[in-house]
């Protein structure tokens, strides 16, 4: 039991999360339990929340510098606007991608993903930028560049295999789409917790002067936390290609705001230096099943879905208020 | 620690209750495959109330959908089928993928959608049909995986219908002409091409203005109204301007009205009816022509319910919505429906429409 309550001590607002879930959770079997506990339910939960879980990841390791990063959505969309023309490409006349090109297209996805994070990590780190409006810019230029790519329709004749694969379900039970999440977060988890890039990167966020003066490369800690954000949205754009099997210049425009209310849910410091990656996944788990479940309700408006959202965020942080530890109330 | 066995406790509640109801899903799952699997509806015991018909929009705020969903209300109090609509906040083509997614989730019997972006929904509307339920599409011609699209009505129709409205302004007599958004625009100059064609026939005493059969005015109202000015000016003997895009006749309409030629230049067109109340109430424009979202609406409702219950879909299709009474399928098409749903605006009916 000990080992319990230490671990409650020290994770309070992973706990609370976990307590608003479990009350939603009961909510939904009061009121909705045939409807929503069935495992086709969960399956579309599963297949449905790594587009924007991914790209929350990114902006969740921006965040934790003291930065953020705004241009996850335009980097998601470039990428999927490119791997659908070099689908196109690759297949040649025959119009069939075979599986030996999946390989090449996953590199290419990443290098897109480590490109776009570089530039805005320069931007931020070189330049000196402040974040929130050099990848505010950096988004508006992809997606400009997307728009000119496409002329601002949507790009859908291209061959399928790729995507395919990645939108089915292993033995029709586990969503592709989650494995590659979890390989995902499993390895953000493994930077931040099992290698000392996770303690600099706090210590960055906490203060970039002490963490300068202790010897730290700075600018390319930042770089390198950009670039991780870009290979993020890059997959995210990669599940947003499978799942519509189609791409265009303004898919998932409502994410750059989602995946910062995802992040800040997730208990991590908007001013940087304090977070926890299970915090923020637990959010974005949280944040899908809620709208799910007021999708289960014919009389409520979708309008409640940001409602809540916005309200499950304040009580998150009010519960943090009322019961959190005095040191971090300082 | 109270905290911690509070937690504790409801965590036992929820796998409890998880526990005792799972093998009344279980029995509801072999319910709905019995139901979805087989849409003939053969041996069927439940009566039309139990389907679950959902009608999604492009988005709920849109003034448009707002009306629509005043026909879905008004077709479930009418007729007791279990029908609603359910919209996303904003418009946006991977909100409304994942709604739909959330709703074959959720087994509904059919689903009934205006598309946002026709691409990205077709393979979401796959999975709804491999899952056995019903899809209607509204406007969404080009889907693949529906059972059905219902259109208001087929272009040459509507041509017919706006000319029908000008000759009654003119008196079906003077010389008119037509103006559309851009000559390369599909659907409006279809409907001015079939206009011109009906005119022919249908009413003698009227010309088209040979010099300018066909005037652009790029969906500006602004433009509408420069050109329209130009056109009164060159043209003296110009009577009336028959326009397709929204912003036509408003701007034609105010081009009348600077240069005093109330009641003796006319003008009607597609209209939205709160921009143009004004100018409908002061007698400028007789009237504009438009479809009604609201008959729409239970329009798909209905004809999803003629297919849960495994009634034919044959031409003509009467679904006993006005309108929509005799519904053909466009030609070369065994899914596309289209009715006669256009309907007038005039300074009477104008603020009946909330939109």
């Amino acid at each position: 039991m000990t080992e319990v309550k230490k671990h409650y001590r020290s994770n309070p607002h992973l706990y609370r999360l976990l307590a608003i879930t479990v009350l939603w959770m009961l909510f939904m079997a009061v009121t909705r339990f045939d409807k929503f506990y069935t495992f086709k339910n969960f399956q579309t939960i599963a297949a449905q929340f790594p587009e924007f879980g991914l790209m929350s990841l990114g902006v969740m390791l921006c965040m934790m510098t003291g930065g953020i990063d705004l241009s996850c959505v335009g980097v998601a969309n470039l990428t999927s606007i490119l791997c659908a023309l070099l689908m196109t490409k690759l297949a040649g006349e025959s119009g069939v991608l075979s599986p030996a090109t999946f390989p090449i297209i996953v590199v290419v996805v990443l290098v897109i993903g480590a490109l776009c994070g570089a530039f805005s990590g320069l931007l931020v780190a070189k330049v000196r930028i402040p974040p929130i409006l050099a990848t505010l810019g950096v988004n508006e230029l992809l997606t400009g560049i997307c728009m000119v790519l496409t002329g601002g329709a949507a790009l859908s004749a291209f061959p399928k295999e790729m995507t395919t694969m990645l939108a089915a379900n292993i033995g029709g039970v586990l969503p592709v789409r989650l494995l590659v999440f979890v390989a995902m977060a499993v390895l953000v988890w493994f930077m931040l917790c099992k290698t000392t890039y996770g303690t600099k990167l706090l210590l960055l966020g906490t203060s970039e002067k002490v963490a300068r003066y202790s010897g730290m490369k700075t600018e390319r800690m930042l770089i390198r936390t950009y670039m991780t954000s870009g290979i993020c949205s890059a997959l995210g754009g990669l599940m947003m290609l499978s799942t519509y099997a189609s791409a265009r210049a303004d898919y998932g425009s409502q994410y750059t705001l989602q995946t910062i209310l995802i992040v800040v849910l997730g208990g991590v410091s908007p001013n940087g230096g304090k977070g926890k990656i299970s915090g923020v996944i637990l959010a974005i788990v949280l944040l899908k099943l809620l709208e799910s479940g007021i999708n289960r309700f014919q009389n409520i408006s979708s309008y409640y879905i940001s409602l809540i959202w916005g309200g499950v965020l304040i009580l998150a942080m009010v519960m943090d208020y009322v019961t959190g530890d005095k040191r971090s109330r300082a | 620690m109270k905290k911690l066995i509070a937690l504790l406790l409801a965590a036992t509640m929820v796998f409890s209750m998880a526990a005792c109801s799972s093998g009344e899903t279980a029995k509801d799952d072999t319910q709905d495959t019995s139901n979805t699997g087989d849409t003939t509806g053969t041996g069927e015991t439940t009566g039309g109330e139990d389907w679950e018909i959902v009608v999604v929009p492009k988005d709920s705020s849109n003034p448009w959908f707002v009306r629509m969903n005043v026909g879905v209300e008004e077709y479930a109090e009418e007729t007791g089928v279990n029908c609603y609509q359910k919209g996303t906040d904003q418009i946006d083509a991977t909100l409304q993928a994942q709604l739909v997614q959330d709703l074959i989730a959720q087994d509904v019997d059919a689903i009934c959608v205006v598309p946002v972006d026709i691409q990205s929904l077709d393979p979401i509307l796959k999975e709804a049909k491999d899952a056995g339920i019903v899809v209607i599409t509204h406007e969404g011609a080009d889907l693949q995986n529906v059972d059905y699209d219902i259109e208001a009505f087929s272009n040459a129709g509507y041509g017919q219908f706006i000319m029908d409205n000008l000759a009654a302004a003119m008196g079906e007599e003077g010389v008119y002409t037509t103006m559309v958004a851009s000559l390369t625009n599909g659907s409006h100059n279809e409907w001015a091409d079939a206009a011109v064609e009906y005119q022919k026939t249908a009413y003698p005493n009227m010309t088209l203005l040979e010099a300018q059969p066909r005037v652009e005015s790029n969906d500006n109202g602004d433009t509408a109204y420069n050109v329209a000015k130009e056109l009164f000016k060159t043209y003296p003997e110009l009577k009336g301007i028959m326009g397709t895009s929204s912003f036509d006749a408003p701007g034609v309409a105010r081009a009348i009205q600077e240069l005093g030629l109330r009641d003796k230049a006319f003008t009607t067109g597609t209209g939205m009816p709160a921009d143009n109340a004004a100018l409908l109430k002061d007698g400028v424009i007789k009237s504009l022509t438009l479809w009604d979202p609201a008959e729409a609406g239970k329009a798909m409702v209905s004809l999803a319910l003629k297919v849960l219950n495994g009634e034919e879909v044959a031409a003509p299709l009467n679904l006993g919505i006005e309108g929509y009474d005799a519904m053909t399928f466009r030609e070369g098409s065994t899914t596309v429906l289209e009715g006669q749903g256009w309907i007038t605006i005039d300074a009477e009916n104008v603020d009946s429409f909330g939109f």
